[in-house]
């Protein structure tokens, strides 16, 4: 049997869109989700609100070998009615774990300088989060924000320094831990804080 | 049995979601004017049909919402969308900007500031700064994309050359966070520095045009101008008739037969709020 989705489609979504977009709004800030929404493991409740909110039948999705389940695929088939793809680069809406990211974040669809919007968006699964593996700053912050992802090192913070690099171009990154969600799009500016 | 005929919030999940997705890639880049497929609204264009779209796919049941128009909460227009959102949505509506969580607005930013809490949502008519200079998309999208923004620069350069200052007191372009030009709607000037580094999220809806555009919080926003000749905002020699306020965007407006006018504060809740009316 599928797993429920939103408890209301309409209201849920709502709730859960807010989130997602002051999170993007506020990269690196850490906000609770607290969306009414079930979703078979290990897809956790928070990455499922994401996909329940933003893919449809015109979203390609492309699912990391750890997500790659069944029941979530059938899941995302039944709630989002989003096509599955085979590979990353067809994607525009990405969802892996810290522990099988796609290789490499510069070939997944990185829009083009006319039409930057045309662009993934990569959805990770994590832990948590813990402050003081990078500084971010740029749009939406004020000043500078210590962040870090648990089990993000720094090759990871070193390809995201390089998607900033292609700004207009480049891909928005979420990231879902239980509960809570955050998010760095392409317009921060990342720096090291610790050597990797 | 009494189920609204309608979605929340009156647009269908589908448009929502294709909307949301436009809103936070627009968040991303931020003064890029990201595509989307505006729908029919209950409602004419000049209507703010592009801010409407925004409102609707941003808002939750716990939001209270502000709708101005000019400043004003009393007009038509901004009664009918009020209106519009508490029967789709039902919101609670206030004229207070303090107490609001979403305001849409038409052609002002609020004297008082937003807050963290706070979203602005403007209704835009033309979202390309380039249209007047340029009227083929393709060109002025090629010109977003190479940052060729040299003919903005020499239209208001024409504009001290004739007139002795830029003559542009509304739609006054802007660079955003160093990088997209972009129009901030048809405010004044005057409300350009509260674009900057405002700790409010501001998003832009243009629903004839089908673009929707974003800044960030916190985000620098730079109004074109030239070494020689700074960006300045509009001065009255007046206080406000009404509140006394020299802080604020005043009208002038005709007071009776006789043609005798006065100057009054644009924004109508913040001069009740300064004469302590509220
Ligand atoms: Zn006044």
């Amino acid at each position: 049997m599928t797993e429920r989705g939103f408890a209301d489609v309409a209201i849920e979504a709502a709730h859960a869109f807010r989130v997602i977009m002051q999170a993007m709004a506020r990269p690196g800030r850490v906000l609770d989700i607290g969306a009414d929404v079930r979703a078979p493991a290990p897809l956790l409740p928070s990455a499922a609100a994401v996909a329940l909110t933003l893919c449809d039948f015109q979203t390609p999705v492309w699912l990391s070998p750890q997500l790659d389940d069944e029941r979530i695929v059938h899941y995302l088939r039944f709630h989002a009615g989003a096509p599955l793809v085979a590979e990353p680069q067809a994607a525009q809406f990405i969802f892996a774990t810290s522990a099988d990211l796609p290789p490499q974040l510069g070939l997944l669809q990185q829009g083009t300088h006319d039409y930057p919007d045309r662009s993934a968006t990569l959805v990770i699964q994590v832990a948590g989060f813990v402050p003081g593996a990078v500084e971010l700053s740029g749009p939406g912050i004020r000043g500078r924000e210590s962040f870090g992802v648990v089990g993000l090192d720094g090759a990871f913070w070193m390809a995201m320094a390089e998607n900033h690099a292609r700004f207009p171009v480049g891909i928005d990154v979420i990231f879902a831990a239980p509960g809570q969600l955050a998010a760095v799009p392409r317009s921060t500016a990342i720096r090291m804080l610790e050597s990797a | 049995m009494n189920a609204p005929a309608y979605n929340f919030a009156y647009l269908n999940e589908q448009t929502k979601r294709m909307i949301r997705r436009a809103i936070l890639k627009a968040i991303a880049i931020p003064g890029y004017q990201a595509p989307f497929a505006s729908r029919e609204m209950p409602m004419p264009y000049g209507w703010g049909t592009g801010g409407v779209q925004v409102t609707a796919s941003v808002l939750t049941p716990e939001d209270t919402l502000k709708v101005i128009d000019q400043g004003a909460d009393d007009t038509t227009n901004a009664v009918s969308i009020r209106k519009f959102f508490v029967k789709t949505a039902g919101v609670a509506t206030t004229e207070k900007t303090e107490e609001a969580s979403v305001i849409q607005t038409r052609h002002r930013i609020p004297e008082t500031p937003l807050t963290e809490d706070q979203i602005l949502v403007f209704q835009v008519p033309i979202p390309e700064p380039l249209r007047f200079l340029e009227p083929r998309e393709t060109e002025t999208r090629t010109m977003h994309a190479l940052e060729e923004y040299g003919v903005m620069h020499v239209k208001l350069y024409e504009d001290i050359a004739q007139y002795g200052e830029i003559a542009t007191t509304y739609a006054y372009p802007a660079r955003v966070a160093e990088r997209y030009v972009f129009d901030p709607s048809p405010i004044p000037k005057f409300d350009n520095p509260k674009l900057d580094g405002c700790p409010a999220l501001q998003l832009f809806g243009a629903g004839r045009e089908k673009r929707i555009y974003a800044v960030p919080p916190y985000t620098r926003v730079k109004s074109l101008d030239f070494e020689d000749h700074p960006f300045e905002v509009q001065r009255w020699d007046q206080s406000c008739a009404l509140c006394g306020t020299r802080e604020s965007f005043l009208d002038e407006i005709v007071m009776d037969d006789h043609g005798t006018r006065m100057f009054v504060c644009s924004d109508t809740d913040f001069c009740a709020k300064t004469r302590g009316e509220r």
